[in-house]
């Protein structure tokens, strides 16, 4: 049945696994199983993927009543294509071992470009530059 | 245990036209509930109510026998009159659609069959008019107001005492009104505001007598469900003395409702029984869409009971009928007994005019998916790839055990509600870019259509509810009793909560830098504002075909004015000033928004007003190149100063070649470097424009080739300066052109020998464009 063709509806996305983006940052994958009128979204199967660099590690959760606001975006899963991910598979200890080493190593950086702007030097690193030429873009 | 006790007590949640229920709001409705969109009406569940009623059956038989000696004594002479009366129409229920009625006739085939499961129900209380017959006594005797069906063709309600109530509560939820018209969908007892849900299997084994599954329609022309203040409750409508619907108590859509118990029992009996459909029940349905049931099967025999025969099957047997403008009341009926096929399909009419109170389009919409559901099938049945890709799709299905669990009609109810949220009165207000990204595609298409005679890609479009506007007064809320209005703070009336006063800076205190900073401020505000300028009359054009023909010249003249705003705004508004500075535009055309949105004004101005801009441009254009290096815009600007070109007469387009070239305006002797130029030539878009230019005055010339007149003069004057300075220019600073006009090399072998236009040919990559 081709529900409201030309628009973003979900119902023809039940029963299928997908990947849900939160707004906290939090990677769902599950089978849709039910929505409503605020995409609300009933998951079911839920696995919470963690991934760190090139690892990733999966957590089971059940079933996940996810309210509608806190998507982000979420994407169908092709079942066929699922296991090509370039993501290693590690255990679920690993990967979060591995996310609190990610979180220190950011917390290091923020502290020494704090330190650098404060002796009055600032270096912009390559992922910030881009901010830099849109923030100037503004005015010019 | 339920809320409704009674009949009375029920409140009245008919099944209403979407737009029309939205307003009532005072009643505890629920207003997205099956109820409100008429998925009620589209009933599907007909058959899990024959079952519900199967159930009681089994209860009856002993109230039944119970009650028959003792009430009939009592009760029949208080029940004199009424008793005819009853009778007549019970006779008619019974007697008249026996044979026609396809439900009757497959529960009586399939009876038989059933009768050797164990645990089953055997017989339906509905089977034929004895059963009927039987239980008119306890009608008569007005004690057994539990089969709720059966209390639908009272003329009156029995009378109840406290005890009566509570046996009600636990025998059967009081009928609801069950009006074709209306129709409403069963009451369960769940609070109101959950969404429907699909009750039990209806399984086919149980024969529950629909005795005229025929969507019954007193001759009224078909129209949306009246507003809730017109239409009687329940109770009222059982009342009414000779109202059609008591003549035909059993109207398809609505079943017998049955009590938590009752369905829980149901639920547990089912649960007992997974593989209560038996093979030679299918093999009783031939022709019929094999696949549902296929998928069907599986599932029951996995004991789902709750899920199944989703209304997929019913569901469309809903829309295998084609759609009538006005759905008929179903005409055909199986002469006599046919396979089950026919009998379903037969059925199918009767739930397509279930659909009368849904949006026109809306019911279009449904049908267009029934086509694809038809589509599906022949595909699934027949051989192409597409249906091998579908049955994967559905084997995936089938072997997961959770899938479906959001029924059918709950998805509806869902996608209902999106398309409500579609309404819309101006759609191309409020949906644009929707509008316009369809209206692109289907233009497309159709030009693709014209080019070759492929096959017709069926696009299914989106068809979306036109509401016509109402207007809604704001009325802020009064209390009664108050003395003096209160305002209420609201989203329609915002109370100030902060007094924000607003302080004009004095000019002394500002620093050179804020002053920078307001300007450009300010430009950017003179540019959104131009731009809505612009968008309006981008849209006079549309307006202008919807509007009625009185109107129109004041649309023109409005468009007229607010293009001669946007000229104003673009040249700095100083009426009765020479334009001396070129600033204002300049300072606009720095930011690339502005660029854009005088790309889109060129083609609204005037001739001589777009000219002037041109030539603004040109006198400044190194500038402008140095503050474009990021953006790159300046080449949108391209196209609309070519087709201006081509209206522009031949002083002009001298003048405006000295000025890009920076010529001076003698033929002395040339400066040693020119800047300008070089600037202009390393430009992508100078280049062009410069390149466009040439080729436009070469148009004129040899249009025009034998008047000697002062602007030839003029020009060929300019031409030679020109190709001296373009001999200068060294070939690795040149930039690469949009486009290379064609008749160049003729222009410029004109004044130049043969060896330099070779050279200049080279340099400009004049042969190379040609070839």
């Amino acid at each position: 049945m081709n529900y409201m063709p030309g628009t973003a509806s979900l119902i023809e996305d039940i029963d299928k696994k997908h990947l849900v983006l939160l707004r906290d940052g939090r990677t769902l994958i599950g089978f849709l199983r039910s929505i409503d009128q605020f995409a609300n979204l009933e998951l079911h199967q839920t696995v919470e993927r963690i991934h760190v660099g090139k690892k990733s590690g999966d957590t089971p959760r059940g079933i996940f009543v996810v309210r509608g606001e806190n998507v982000v975006l979420l994407g169908e899963i092709d079942l066929e294509k699922e296991s090509d991910t370039p993501l290693q598979q590690v255990s679920i200890k690993e990967i979060l071992e591995q996310r609190v080493e990610q979180q220190t190593k950011l917390e290091n950086e923020k502290l020494k470009v704090q330190a650098l702007k404060d002796q009055g030097l600032s270096i912009p690193r390559a992922d910030t530059l881009f901010f830099f030429f849109f923030f100037f873009n503004i005015f010019y | 245990m339920f809320r409704y006790e009674s009949l009375e007590d029920c409140p009245l949640d008919e099944d209403e036209d979407a737009f029309q229920g939205l307003g009532e709001e005072d009643e505890e409705i629920d207003q997205f509930n099956d109820d409100t969109f008429g998925s009620g009406a589209v009933d599907d569940d007909w058959q899990e109510a024959h079952e519900r009623l199967a159930e009681l059956e089994e209860k009856l038989p002993a109230a039944v026998n119970e009650q028959t000696g003792n009430g009939e004594r009592d009760e029949m002479d208080l029940l004199g009159d009424h008793e005819e009366n009853l009778a007549e129409r019970l006779s008619k229920m019974v007697i008249e659609n026996e044979l026609e009625d396809p439900a009757i006739m497959r529960a009586v085939q399939t009876r038989p069959v059933l009768q050797s499961q164990p645990g089953s129900l055997n017989s339906s209380i509905w089977d034929g008019s004895e059963v009927l017959r039987r239980i008119r006594g306890p009608l008569l005797a007005q004690e057994m107001p539990t089969v709720s069906v059966l209390e639908y063709a009272l003329p009156q309600r029995p009378p109840q005492g406290p005890e009566d109530d509570r046996d009600l509560s636990e025998r059967a939820l009081p009928r609801r009104s069950t009006s074709p018209i209306i129709g409403s969908p069963p009451v369960r007892a769940v609070p109101i505001g959950t969404p429907p849900k699909q009750m039990a299997v209806p399984s086919f084994n149980q024969q529950i007598l629909c005795p005229k599954p025929v969507h019954v329609r007193p001759p009224m022309p078909p129209r949306y469900p009246a507003p809730y203040g017109e239409r009687m409750s329940p109770n009222q409508l059982c009342n009414v003395p000779n109202s059609s619907l008591l003549g035909h108590p059993f109207p398809p859509s609505v079943p017998p409702v049955l009590t938590p118990l009752q369905r829980a029992q149901l639920l547990g009996g089912a649960q007992l029984q997974p593989g209560r459909m038996s093979p030679s029940q299918f093999a009783r349905v031939p022709g019929f869409v094999g696949s549902p049931l296929a998928a069907m099967n599986p599932k029951l025999l996995q004991g789902r009971v709750g899920q199944m025969l989703p209304p997929a099957p019913g569901f469309r047997a809903f829309f295998s009928a084609p759609p009538p403008a006005t759905p008929p009341p179903p005409q055909q009926h199986p002469p006599g007994p046919g396979p089950l096929m026919q009998n379903l399909r037969s059925q199918a009419p009767v739930f397509r005019a279930d659909t009368t109170h849904l949006h026109p389009q809306h019911r279009r919409l449904l049908h267009q998916r029934q086509q694809q559901n038809r589509n599906q099938h022949r595909n699934l049945n027949g051989a192409g790839d597409r249906g091998s890709h579908r049955s994967s799709h559905q084997d995936h299905l089938r072997k997961d055990p959770y899938a479906n669990l959001m029924l059918q009609r709950e998805k509806d109810w869902v996608s209902k509600i999106q398309m409500m949220q579609l309404q819309s009165t101006d759609p191309y207000l409020d949906d644009f870019y929707y509008q316009n990204y369809f209206e692109k595609l289907e233009k497309l298409s159709a030009a693709e259509e014209l080019q070759g005679d492929g096959p017709k890609k069926e696009r299914t479009k989106l068809i979306t509810p036109q509401v016509a506007k109402l207007e809604h007064a704001y009325k802020p809320v009064q209390f009664e009793g108050s003395l003096g209005k209160l305002t209420v703070s609201s989203v329609n009336n915002p109370r100030k909560m902060i007094d924000a006063v607003v302080t004009s800076r004095s000019e002394d205190d500002e620093t050179k830098e804020k002053q920078v900073r307001d300007k450009r401020r300010k430009t950017l505000v003179i540019i959104e504002k131009t731009y809505s300028l612009l968008l309006d009359v981008e849209d006079y054009e549309r307006r202008y075909l919807l509007s009625l023909e009185e109107e129109r010249p004041a649309l023109m003249d409005e468009r007229k004015h607010k293009i001669c705003s946007m000229y104003d705004n673009l040249r700095g508004k100083l009426p009765g000033q020479e334009r001396p500075s070129d600033d204002h535009f300049v300072q606009i055309m720095c930011i690339r928004k502005g660029k854009r949105m005088v790309a889109r004004i060129l083609p609204f101005l005037s001739t001589e007003q777009a000219a002037d801009i041109l030539m603004t441009t040109a006198r400044n254009l190194p500038f402008l190149i140095k503050k474009d290096a990021q953006d790159e815009v300046l080449p949108c600007l391209l196209s609309p100063f070519s087709l201006l070109l081509y209206h522009l007469p031949s002083v002009t387009v001298t003048s405006l070649l000295q000025q890009l070239m920076n010529l001076p305006q003698s033929a002395a002797a040339p400066a040693p470097s020119n800047p300008h130029l070089t600037t202009v030539l390393q430009n992508k878009f100078g280049l062009s424009l410069l390149l466009v230019v040439l080729s436009r005055g070469e148009d004129l010339q040899s249009s025009d080739p034998a008047t000697e007149s002062t602007e030839n003069n003029q020009w060929m004057q300019v031409m030679f300066m020109a190709t001296r300075e373009l001999l200068r220019i060294p070939q690795a600073a040149l930039a690469k052109p949009i486009s290379i006009p064609t008749n160049l090399v003729s222009l410029f072998s004109r004044y130049v020998d043969r060896q330099k236009l070779n050279l200049l040919e080279t340099k400009l990559q004049l042969v190379q464009g040609i070839r």
